[in-house]
């Protein structure tokens, strides 16, 4: 019985009487000699009897069955016994039965007393329901057990819901639950829309409640999905141009693809995408992938500016070693916050200024000042930062400043063909203002600037530029990566009555400018055309602060003579500078070519809800985190922390969704899960990539002495030799990594034989030295601990699931793909034993004996027997999923383990199961040297809990 | 509702010599039961015995027992009472006989009856007594255990505070 339990029945038998016997010799002495000799000695014996009860009430309350402890029964009982103390023994039995009569046992309930045909429905909640007799002891009882709990409640509840639902009520509220996680600006719309999650530090919308896979990748091949990504960090950097590069250039390597010095991108023309590593740590420490932009040189100045956005799971490192690289630890202090003057600083005399950041302490600070504005203010950008947080860090040395710009920018991501005409709609150039405002001082940044000759001159280019954007036919026939700097209206005043479907409207537009838009297709956008005002902080700040509230706007059109007419003029603080990228599409492989291009839209922040209304109107579809997945699973990129296992953010990820899956796993029934052993599935949550790699080191290492063998079913045999003694062999710590050098990339990838995923054999445009072993050998020097991305196509039918294995097919299963016809099916994996189960079974029994020799599971299981974990205790098993340590991970199975699937869907743009994934470079190079030439590149793929095998063909992009 | 089911009997153990009484204890008392049942009814009766039978309740001083059996089979264990004529105590054989006072379907109405019945025997000794000092007692046990009522209820409010 569990201690909770000898205590609740402690407490149910706490009034009934104990049986009254003689226990031990102690006792039975105290009452034996009184009696003896007093003969009526009254008091002490009633002590006797009355001490005897007590012991037996604290040593076990209710007295059942033999009592060891009462051993001796002396000789000597009492010879005779009075009246007295019989009519005592007979008055203490009453008493204590009137005590367990009176009161009634178990329940505190006071209704417990009452007979059953007098209790009623509800009386705890109404004691008006009791007799009298018992209502007072009632309500007593009542209010004891409540009292914690209603105070709880009544605190919570004392606003009525007219009150908690008013404007400023609903904003604090709204500010206090933005305090533990960022909320975007769309955030509002999104919680009523979206299933939520709490992700790296902000609430965002994963997946629409409604169901809409299918119309979004719809949208997103043909028109346009709107996607909110100013969860994305910004990261500015200042200073010479030298110098910024010289730094920069510890943390990339031009073996990994274009730097931060790539021409284009470091003119400003384009954004550049690449992937960070550790300070001067090439190969080995990758942090992650990254976006950049450079704002466009200034004439006559080599000051420039930088926006690196990396996602917030690595924002922190990438900003400690931006700080190590460029040597800025001094913190510029958070300024003083100033009310914004109407001097707008220009561009060409930089000098490093105190930052203008205006958190939400500050701002409230402000409206106070204003005085009668209301107490809450609205938090815009980073709720949950405290005001005095370094934003900025200088460095005395090199001159650079680095300054954290996270939700100081608004980020919204357009994908698909049409998204150019969606923007082209929803958005129109700034319009010039009069001439007698011009002449006023103002303290907006708009007037001012209509006030310079040079910038409206830009502002015209740049109109132009963007009117010639909705002759393009789709947004794909862009150069990738182009940059667009514009000034805009309030996209609030062309708000469309209905939502209305944004179509280009090629037709019109080709007469006016068909060479205009032949020169932006190839061209891009000039360089001074690139220029936007966000880049400056201090319009940034003045538009934020200006921004015209959704009520005031309203009030303003309602007063239109016209109803529904545009406002005209447009009040002067509805001028926004933007920033419009674009986001090249697929841009590897041969088919589907640049599917999913679109453009990112880059507001200052507080405008996020101003632009995201008129987006909607324009009948876009709105995706979450999911669809940004199945976008770049499409697409064909690494998708950014799970495709990235190498780096801290993605071994964090994995870990999380090791959890996840785990918890998901062990929450169904024990009989209903699925058992993964069985399955010869080992790692069915999280793949162990760093002992797959260690362990096709050791196969190709001992592959190299064997030599010129290469059928596959020796590999086999050579890999099960080589997993029996693989444990203790292993033990150099170089981590694993994922292979990224660009040439190899392509050197494997034209390896792979075809590179497309249907199968059809493509040009060889470059001679590659062809694969031999003289080739291997080379090739895995270098890269032996490393895997390799690669795309798996599904060639007949089945759909691959998260966490599938990619396994080297054999021999005879090429000969039965090669037979080919519908009909021919792939291999199955003979069905494992669960040796666990077996052995937790006979731990219940009790005979702790080990199994020293289980038996394999069979003819080719090898490895399964005499593994160490067989022993391991059971306490943290979970049943059908092998403990730690995994057994060889490469040898598990009938077909030898290359590598796991980290995404896998139906790919509705292919039509057939596609499946993204890493293979150990070893294990797929070995593999592809032991192919005929057929067949290169076929593997085999498995689900976690599945036992049949779909044949894949591996592609490597680059 | 349902719920098993079972009779309590509440006996007095009669014996010659009082102070014997002392000496029983409640495993005694059901080995002896169970002896008794199985010489009477075989071994029918001593598998009923074992079923839910068990001594809840014994008081060496005044010599009552509750005796818990089946519903579904009291009678027949009833009827095996009457037979036992002595307890075997692990020291000696205490001569004695059970007198089933009332049977009960609860603990409950047992513990009323044993209230009743105790009161009404006290009294029954009021006018047998030989001496004053001995009926002075009396009339105090009588007292106390009338009394005992109010002495509860503050109890009862001393108790409600504990938990």
């Amino acid at each position: 019985m569990s201690a909770a339990k000898v205590k609740m029945r402690q407490k149910k038998l706490r009034n009934q009487p104990a049986s009254v016997q003689c226990l031990s010799s102690s006792v039975h002495d105290e009452a034996s000699t009184h009696p003896n000799g007093g003969g009526g000695d009254g008091p002490s014996g009633k002590d006797a009897l009355s001490l005897r009860k007590k012991r037996s009430h604290q040593e076990t309350g209710w007295v059942r069955g033999h009592q060891k402890s009462g051993e001796v029964y002396g000789d000597k009982m009492p010879q005779f016994i009075t009246a007295g103390v019989f009519a005592r023994a007979r008055a203490a039995e009453v008493s204590a039965m009137l005590k367990a009569v009176t009161k009634t046992t178990g329940s505190c309930h006071v209704f417990g007393a009452l007979p059953r045909h007098m209790r009623r429905r509800a009386m705890s909640h109404n004691t008006k329901r009791l007799p009298c007799r018992l209502r007072e002891m009632a309500n007593r009882m009542r209010e004891k057990c409540l009292q914690g709990s209603v105070k709880k409640k009544e605190q919570a509840k004392n606003k009525s819901r007219k009150a908690r639902r008013r404007h400023g009520n609903m904003l604090l509220e709204f500010n206090r639950r933005q305090r533990k996680n960022v909320w975007l600006e769309t955030h509002i719309w999104h919680a009523k829309r979206f299933h939520m999650v709490k992700k790296w530090g902000y609430c965002l919308g994963d997946r629409p409640t409604l169901k809409c896979y299918r119309p979004s990748y719809r949208a997103m091949s043909t028109h346009c999905l709107l996607q909110d990504l100013s969860y994305y960090c910004c990261i500015e950097l200042q200073g010479e141009e030298d110098k910024l590069l010289d730094c920069l250039s510890q943390l990339t390597s031009k073996e990994a693809g274009p730097t931060f010095a790539q021409r284009l991108c470091l003119s400003g023309q384009r954004q550049g995408s690449l992937v960070l590593y550790r300070a001067g740590q090439f190969p080995s420490q990758p942090l992650g992938s990254a976006t950049f932009l450079w704002r466009p040189r200034t004439p006559g100045s080599v000051h420039r500016h930088l926006w690196t956005w990396v996602h917030p799971t690595l924002k922190q490192d990438v900003l400690a070693e931006f700080q190590s690289v460029c040597q800025c630890q001094a913190v510029v202090p958070p300024p003083v916050p100033l009310v914004i003057d109407a001097k707008v600083v220009s561009t060409t005399d930089w000098e490093p200024k105190p930052e203008r950041k205006h958190t939400p302490g500050t701002k409230r600070k402000q409206s106070d000042k204003d005085a009668g504005g209301p107490l809450a203010k609205k938090i815009l950008g980073d709720g949950t930062r405290s005001p005095d947080t370094p934003v900025t860090w200088k460095s005395s040395s090199t001159g650079i400043l680095i300054n954290d710009l996270t939700m100081e920018i608004v980020r919204y991501r357009l994908i698909g063909p049409q998204s150019h005409s969606v923007l082209t709609e929803a958005l129109e150039a700034a319009t010039d203002c009069d001439e007698s405002i011009k002449s006023q001082p103002s303290c907006l940044w708009w007037p001012n600037h209509c006030k310079e000759e040079s910038k409206m001159k830009l502002h015209q280019q740049q109109t132009d530029l963007f009117h010639t954007l909705k002759g393009v036919y789709s947004t794909a026939e862009l150069p990738p990566g182009i940059v667009l700097g514009l000034t805009v209206d309030d996209p609030r005043l062309s708000i469309p009555p209905k939502r209305v479907k944004a179509l280009s409207c090629v037709k019109e537009a080709q007469e006016v400018s068909d060479e205009k838009r032949k020169e932006l297709s190839l061209r891009g956008v000039p360089e001074h055309c690139c220029e936007s005002f966000l880049w400056e902080q201090s319009v940034r700040n003045n538009v934020t602060e200006n921004k015209i509230s959704e009520q005031d706007l309203n009030r303003m059109r309602s007063e239109v003579l016209v109803p529904g007419s545009r406002l005209n003029p447009v009040p002067l603080q509805g001028r926004v500078p933007i920033l419009l990228v674009h986001q090249p599409g697929k841009q590897v492989g041969h088919e589907m070519n640049s599917w999913g291009a679109g453009w990112d839209l880059l507001l200052p922040k507080g405008w996020g809800m101003a632009f995201w209304i008129p987006l909607v109107y324009r009948d876009v579809r709105i995706g979450g985190l999911k669809m940004s997945l199945t976008h770049s699973q499409n697409k064909g990129v690494p998708h950014f922390p799970h495709d990235y296992p190498d780096c801290p953010a993605g071994a964090h990820f994995q870990g999380e969704q090791e959890s996840e899956l785990l918890e998901k796993f062990k929450r169904r029934p024990p009989a209903k899960r699925t058992n993964y052993i069985k399955h010869g599935c080992l790692a069915p949550f999280c793949c162990p990539w760093q002992q797959l790699a260690e362990e096709w080191d050791v196969i190709g290492s001992e592959g190299g002495i064997q030599a010129q063998s290469a059928s596959l079913d020796d590999m086999a045999t050579r890999v099960e030799r080589t997993s029996h003694h693989q444990v203790p062999v292993t033990k150099q710590q170089t981590h694993f990594t994922v292979l990224r050098t660009r040439k190899s990339l392509r050197l494997l990838s034209s390896w792979c034989g075809p590179t497309s995923s249907q199968g059809q054999r493509s040009y060889r445009v470059r001679e590659m030295p062809s694969l031999d072993h003289t080739a291997k050998k080379s090739f895995l020097a270098s890269h032996g601990m490393s895997l390799v991305w690669v795309r798996l196509s599904v060639l007949l039918k089945g759909k691959p699931d998260l966490h599938a294995m990619v396994s080297v097919p054999t021999a005879d299963d090429l000969k039965l793909l090669s037979r080919g016809g519908p009909g021919s099916s792939a291999p199955q994996e003979p069905p494992h034993r669960d040796h666990l189960k077996s052995t937790l079974k006979r731990g219940k029994k009790g005979t702790k004996k080990v199994a020293s020799d289980t038996p394999s599971t069979s003819g080719q299981m090898t490895t399964t027997s005499n593994d160490p974990q067989l022993s391991c205790p059971a306490s943290d098993v979970v049943l059908g999923v092998w403990p730690n340590p995994l057994p060889s991970v490469t040898s598990h199975c009938s077909r030898v383990t290359l590598g796991w699937v980290t995404q896998a869907d139906f790919s509705l743009s292919a039509g057939c199961g596609e499946a993204l994934g890493f293979v150990s470079v070893t294990g797929l190079v070995h593999t592809l040297i032991s192919q005929p030439l057929e067949h290169r590149g076929t593997v085999l793929l498995r689900n976690p809990m599945s036992l049949q095998y779909r044949f894949a063909k591996i592609n490597i992009e680059v | 509702m349902v719920r098993v089911k079972s009779r309590y009997l509440l006996c007095e153990i009669n014996v010659t010599d009082r102070s014997s009484l002392l000496l029983l204890n409640d495993k005694a008392i059901a080995a002896a039961v169970k002896e008794v049942v199985a010489r009477i009814h075989g071994d029918y009766g001593a598998a009923m015995c074992f079923l839910r039978f068990s001594v809840k309740y014994l008081n060496t001083q005044t010599g009552m027992v509750f005796l818990r059996f089946p519903k579904m089979s009291y009678k027949l264990l009833w009827s095996a009472l009457p037979f036992i004529t002595s307890i075997d105590t692990r020291w000696k054989k205490i001569p004695c006989f059970l007198n089933c006072l009332h049977v009960g379907g609860t603990i409950r109405t047992c513990q009323k009856f044993l209230i009743r019945y105790n009161t009404q025997q006290l009294h029954r000794m009021l006018p047998n007594c030989q001496n004053e000092e001995e009926k002075e007692k009396i009339r105090k046990a009588i007292l106390s255990c009338s009394i005992i009522q109010g002495a509860f209820e503050d109890e009862r409010d001393d108790n409600e505070d504990e938990p």
